[in-house]
């Protein structure tokens, strides 16, 4: 039965996971005297941009009972594709970030083809895609890595979009008003459109949602589609973040971003799931990659309790449903 | 009673195998309700999945409101006004009730959803058939019975002319069935057609205007419900010559020990305080309608679902079975009716799947021995005459018979004295079919005990010593196979809820 | 290494290669390619040799530049080398083909940077029956058939870690000797992870150097973070006891993002006054960190001091910027160059061995010489 107990105005889940947002921050500023300033901050907002996209994209998908795992290699592989274009092609910036979102998109489709047309199960074919994707980008760009214009250079505004920094070296974490607005955007998508109504229902049983006349072939893709789409766009604010792209890094991005829109509520088993929980639960894997190497916690226990946080939030889910 | 609405004429369709539906008339009048009754089997869904599109009859007419018509699938005949009410219910249980009924057709203010509007409109569908839902709950919140209001509130707001009921009282309570018998006859006097398929002799005397009896795929005949009594129906839904002989008295003697007995066995709705002894030696078949009980009874006893209560006794010992572990280690071998799903793994050999069950025994520490196993799985095949070109064919490539041979030999590798056998011969020919009745009777000769679960009364009749009869999860009857007759179980199953 | 063991069996080889390069040097240049007649023009003691040369990868920058080198040294010894690579370096079944044809052309030598060391075992056991030398360079194989590898020409990383030690140390002398066990001063280093072997090598080097120079300036040093460095250093002291603390800090993963919360863990601390990313994903961490905290600058009075490893755009432009003092580069176009010296001197039948190559420290004076630009990829 749905909880009515709120919390800053937020329900149920969402509310626990803000609770648990300021119970990290709490706990990292009492331990770490470095943690609590405005640099942090800035810190943990610039680790956000790229897993938050893959996470509102990826959301989708998983609302359906699948899921994406060719998210994380492909930004990677979408923002070397897009860099080569502008660093050795001489494109402009616009289109190369075009190019990472097209590029995105078409993975989508792809995906979506295979899952919602020939009926392959989510993991393999996703998976299938992610290897395709960790090969594709350097496959086209000569296998090696690609820096985007830097800030400073003429080319390099994008990066503004994300993190304006001022003459006098103040900086400013615009991107994340990006953030909120796309989270505004994506949870009318997801609640009051037939996209994300028929994307639920899909979730909740695909055969009724079939009786009931739906297209379920063309908005089952559509998860796909959006979660590509996302993916592309994760390349963007990835490239704009970090100094080079490396090809053959991704693989394990995707984790960060499903592992967020789980902690965030969404269920593994397809039907239930809210953007605002996703983008808090993205917080919460954030809040970790940032605050546990502060507290001076050593990188093999990072993973360790990285994973027991998650274990954790995925307990709550299944207690929940025994009830 | 009004004009006639849909004729179905002549209508003929068969499976690979099956002549499921032979040369069958139906005629629905508006106003009424008319029953459609039948055994299992007797090709009841089938004829409403041809009438509304699921399936591509083979030949024969259906004339609705006075055109042939011929529906591709069920959101065409939904259009058209012909809707039903599945048996299984298409809930999302993730949305609100109102999302629910407006599924595919939502209400929309440029691309926002208009959820307002949903919830007002069905306030007014549900003011109009007088049920009290809340729009805004979520479904899966909703008990079963109002769950079912709201698929036949959704029927009601596709303005449909035609409306089928498939089973629609299986899952609900005595108050809830009341309800919705309020809103059938207020959809009645709207001058609806309905078609009310049920195996509840006293639901049919009440609500029903007329009852067309199918049996076997063919058409039997029409009665008009107030002129006729539940044996009249009775007799037509049974009035098979039967072929195989059946047995005429119980094989095994008065005084064979009881090997299993359960007491006062209670596993939720679907299991109500179900007593019954098994003798060594005997085949104790249990009958009953789709939904009596019996797989559910029988699964609680092996310990695969849980039970509330209850008592069980192997060779006179109480035994404690909490889980299926507990149940193979009492020496109990489930068969499950979903041979697919629970009895054989199909991509592995015959001989991985006869050792399955008893791997123990084929470690050495913990290599398997390949030769042990090979050699055990050999002499079953013999055994049980299964045809298969050698052990380390997949099962996937064996025919239903064969496969179920593979399960028998399992268990049989378990050294299990109690089997049940659930449903044994679903989806099986003639010829195989024969082949395991006679290994049951092998068996039984041989000294293990046998629970048989059938929904084919000829089976019952055939195989049995005695006959438990369930309904509605309870234990309607039991009688030796001396006084078991078609129509005295026919009877039991259908038994009146008092 | 392996290559004394078989002292041998290499004489004995080398008796053979010297025939076949004595047989050749008689005739000139066949080949006709462009490289001989260039270095005929140079007028260098011509030997005629004709080397074949396989890189990971003849796109990128990083073996254009070994290419450099190579032809470098074709010059000034008279000698051909033909140059060749696959489009990838993970093309592995590309290069093996290509070190199988050029066998078949029975070069004077063969210089080799394998893309998978275990691959080309095969060929180079057929390189050995054919009496061909090898001299592998940038990456060594270990575990090749004995005698077939002649010598390798590798980066040393511990030597290259203590490059930037060296580099770093003279510009924070001052701080370190100010330092008491009251008012410690830190050094960080961002290693990308504590298993691979050159970068344990290269995070080690750095640490022991800057104990050595730390000691030698008579302070005390403690190292903290990674229990991998933290163990494997020798002549520390206890935090509590020391003027000096070293800390070093290891990303769970090796990603950027993880890289710089590292370097912004580190940097964020107010005794911080330097700092080493010890490979290009490390240094351009402690880049990605300063863009938030703009804390790094040459001078050690204003802000901390940065030095980065490898090359890449972001790294040349924060040097250029005054953001790093510099960085420790390795050179391909020295492995390159150093490679043909090798070949030609074992055609010639003098004993070679291993070459281990140093960093190249780079900064604004010397990014555009001649030896280093080349080596310095975008």
């Amino acid at each position: 039965m749905s909880k009515k107990k709120t919390f800053l105005g937020l329900k149920g889940r969402e509310a626990m996971v803000l609770g648990i947002i300021i119970a990290m921050v709490v706990l990292f500023s009492i331990l770490s005297p470095t943690f609590r300033t405005y640099p942090t901050v800035v810190s943990v907002l610039d680790n956000s941009y790229y897993i938050t996209l893959m996470a509102l994209g990826v959301t989708f998908p998983l609302i359906t009972g699948g899921v994406d795992l060719s998210i994380g290699t492909g930004l990677v592989s979408y923002a070397l594709i897009g860099g080569y274009l502008i660093v050795h092609k001489g494109v402009p910036v616009g289109v190369g970030i075009l190019a990472c979102i097209g590029v995105g998109v078409l993975i989508g489709v792809f995906n979506g083809v295979l899952i919602a047309i020939m009926d392959l199960p989510p993991f393999l074919a996703t998976l299938c895609t992610c290897m395709i994707t960790r090969g594709l980008g350097p496959a086209l760009c000569g296998g090696f890595g690609v820096s985007w214009p830097s800030a400073i250079s003429e080319q390099g505004a994008f990066r503004k979009v994300f993190k304006f920094i001022s003459a006098n070296g103040t900086v400013i974490p615009i991107g994340i008003v990006l953030m909120v607005v796309l989270v505004i955007v994506m949870s009318f998508v997801l609640d009051h459109t037939r996209i994300g109504r028929y994307i639920i229902a899909i979730g909740s049983n695909k055969e009724a949602t079939k009786l009931a006349g739906v297209n379920v072939k063309f908005y089952h893709m559509l998860a796909y589609i959006i979660s590509g789409l996302f993916a592309g766009l994760a390349g963007v604010a990835y490239a704009a973040t970090y100094a080079t792209i490396y090809p053959g890094a991704g693989a394990g991005f995707e984790l960060d971003a499903i592992g967020g829109a789980i902690v965030g509520g969404v269920s593994a088993t397809g039907g239930v799931g809210t953007i605002l929980g996703t983008f808090f639960g993205v917080f919460v894997i954030c809040l970790m990659k940032v605050g546990l190497p502060f507290i001076g916690l050593q990188a093999n226990w990072q993973q360790i309790f990285t994973g027991i946080v998650l274990i954790a939030a995925v307990l709550i889910d299944v207690v929940k449903k025994k009830k | 009673m009004g004009d006639i609405i849909l004729t179905m004429k002549d209508i003929d369709k068969s499976f690979p195998g099956v002549h499921a539906l032979d040369h069958v008339d139906l005629e629905v009048r508006k106003g009424e309700v008319l029953a459609l009754m039948g055994e299992n089997g007797a090709g009841k869904s089938t004829l409403m999945k041809v009438l509304t599109g699921i399936y591509k009859k083979d030949s024969g007419t259906i004339t609705y409101e006075g055109k042939e018509v011929e529906f591709k699938n069920t959101r065409e005949a939904q259009d058209a006004g012909i809707v039903i009410v599945h048996q299984e219910l298409n809930m999302l249980g993730h949305l609100t009730v109102a999302q629910n009924l407006f599924i595919g057709r939502e209400f929309k203010k440029g691309i926002k959803i208009d959820d307002k509007k949903m919830n007002e409109e069905a306030k007014k569908l549900f003011d109009r058939l007088h049920v009290d839902i809340d729009p805004k709950e979520k479904m899966s919140n909703l008990t079963v019975g109002k769950q079912q209001m709201c698929e036949i509130a959704k029927a009601v707001s596709f303005d449909a002319k035609v409306i089928i009921f498939d089973e629609p009282s299986a899952a609900l309570t005595e108050s809830e069935i009341e309800e919705m018998f309020k809103i059938i006859r207020d959809l009645r006097e709207k001058d609806i057609a309905m078609v009310y398929i049920s195996h509840r002799m006293d639901e049919i005397k009440v609500i029903t205007d007329r009852v067309t009896v199918m049996r076997d795929g063919s058409y039997v005949g029409t009665l008009i419900t107030k002129d006729c009594t539940k044996e009249d129906i009775i007799n037509m839904m049974v009035g098979r010559v039967i072929y195989e002989e059946p047995k005429v008295e119980s094989a095994v003697p008065k005084d064979a020990p009881v090997v299993l007995k359960v007491e006062h066995l209670n596993a939720g709705k679907m299991v109500q305080d179900v007593s019954f002894e098994l003798h060594k030696g005997e085949i104790l078949g249990f009958s009953g309608l789709m939904g009596a009980g019996r797989t559910e009874t029988a699964r609680a006893l092996f310990g695969a679902d849980p039970k509330e209560s209850g008592d069980i006794y192997i060779n006179g010992e109480k035994v404690t079975i909490n889980n299926p572990q507990d149940a193979v280690r009492c020496g109990i071998g489930y068969l499950s009716e979903d041979r697919k799903r629970y009895g054989i793994v199909v991509q592995k050999s015959v001989a991985e799947n006869t050792t399955m069950a008893s791997m123990k025994n084929f470690t050495n520490g913990i290599f398997i021995n390949k030769k042990k196993e090979r050699e055990v799985a050999e002499k079953y095949v013999e055994a049980l005459a299964t045809k298969t070109p050698n052990v380390d064919q997949l099962v996937v490539n064996l025919s239903g018979g064969n496969q179920q041979k593979v399960v028998i030999a399992k268990w049989l590798t378990r050294d299990c004295d109690i089997l049940i056998f659930d449903e044994p011969t679903r989806g099986i020919d003639v010829g195989a079919k024969n082949e395991i009745y006679k290994l049951m009777n092998k068996l039984v000769a041989e000294g293990k005990s046998i629970i048989m679960i059938s929904s084919e009364m000829t089976e019952i009749l055939r195989m049995s010593d005695r006959v438990v009869v369930m309904c509605e999860g309870k234990k309607t009857g039991e009688l030796d196979i001396s006084e078991a007759k078609q129509e005295t179980i026919m009877n039991l199953a259908t038994r009146e809820i008092e | 290494m392996k290559k004394k063991i078989v002292a041998v069996l290499l004489s004995a080889a080398m008796v053979f290669s010297l025939a076949a390069c004595g047989g050749k040097e008689e005739k000139p240049a066949e080949s006709g390619a462009a490289e001989s007649t260039e270095s005929a023009e140079k007028g260098g003691e011509d030997k005629g040799y004709t080397f074949e040369v396989i890189v990971k990868s003849f796109q990128s920058t990083y073996w254009q530049a070994a290419v450099q080198g190579i032809e470098k040294a074709c010059g000034e010894l008279g000698v051909t080398a033909n140059s060749n690579g696959p489009a990838n370096e993970s093309d592995i079944a590309d290069q093996v083909q290509m070190l199988d044809d050029v066998i078949e052309k029975k070069p004077d030598g063969i210089g080799l940077a394998a893309c998978d060391t275990n691959s080309v075992k095969k060929s180079l056991q057929a390189a050995l029956d054919a009496g061909i030398p090898v001299v592998c360079f940038d990456t060594g194989v270990d575990d090749a058939p004995e005698g077939a590898i002649y010598a390798t020409v590798a980066t040393d990383n511990e030597a290259a870690g203590a490059v930037a030690a060296e580099n770093m140390f003279p510009v924070i002398e001052e701080q370190i000797k100010a330092a008491t066990t009251d008012k410690k001063v830190r050094i960080g280093e961002v290693n990308q992870d504590a298993t691979a072997q050159n970068i344990q090598q290269r995070g080690q080097g750095f640490i022991n150097k800057m104990v050595e120079l730390c000691t030698e300036a008579g302070k005390k040093v403690a190292v903290v973070g990674n229990e991998f460095y933290v163990n494997a250093t020798e002549g520390k002291v206890a935090e509590a006891e020391a003027e000096v603390i070293i800390e070093v800090g290891v990303p769970a993963q090796t990603t950027v993002d993880l890289a710089s919360t590292e370097a912004q863990k580190i940097m964020s601390k107010e005794d911080t006054i330097a700092i080493f990313g010890s490979n290009q994903t490390t240094a351009e961490g402690v880049i990605t960190a300063n863009q938030t905290l703009n804390k790094l600058n040459t001078d050690p009075a204003k802000g901390i001091i940065g030095v980065g490893f490898d090359a890449g755009t972001p790294q040349k432009e924060a040097i250029t910027n005054g953001q790093f003092i510099g960085s420790v580069t390795q050179s391909p176009l020295m492995m390159g160059y150093e490679t043909i010296y090798t070949l030609t001197d074992i055609c010639d039948g003098k004993e070679v061995s291993d070459i281990p190559m140093d960093g190249y420290w780079y900064n604004t004076e010397n990014m555009e010489d001649a030896e280093i630009a080349p080596n310095l990829y975008d």
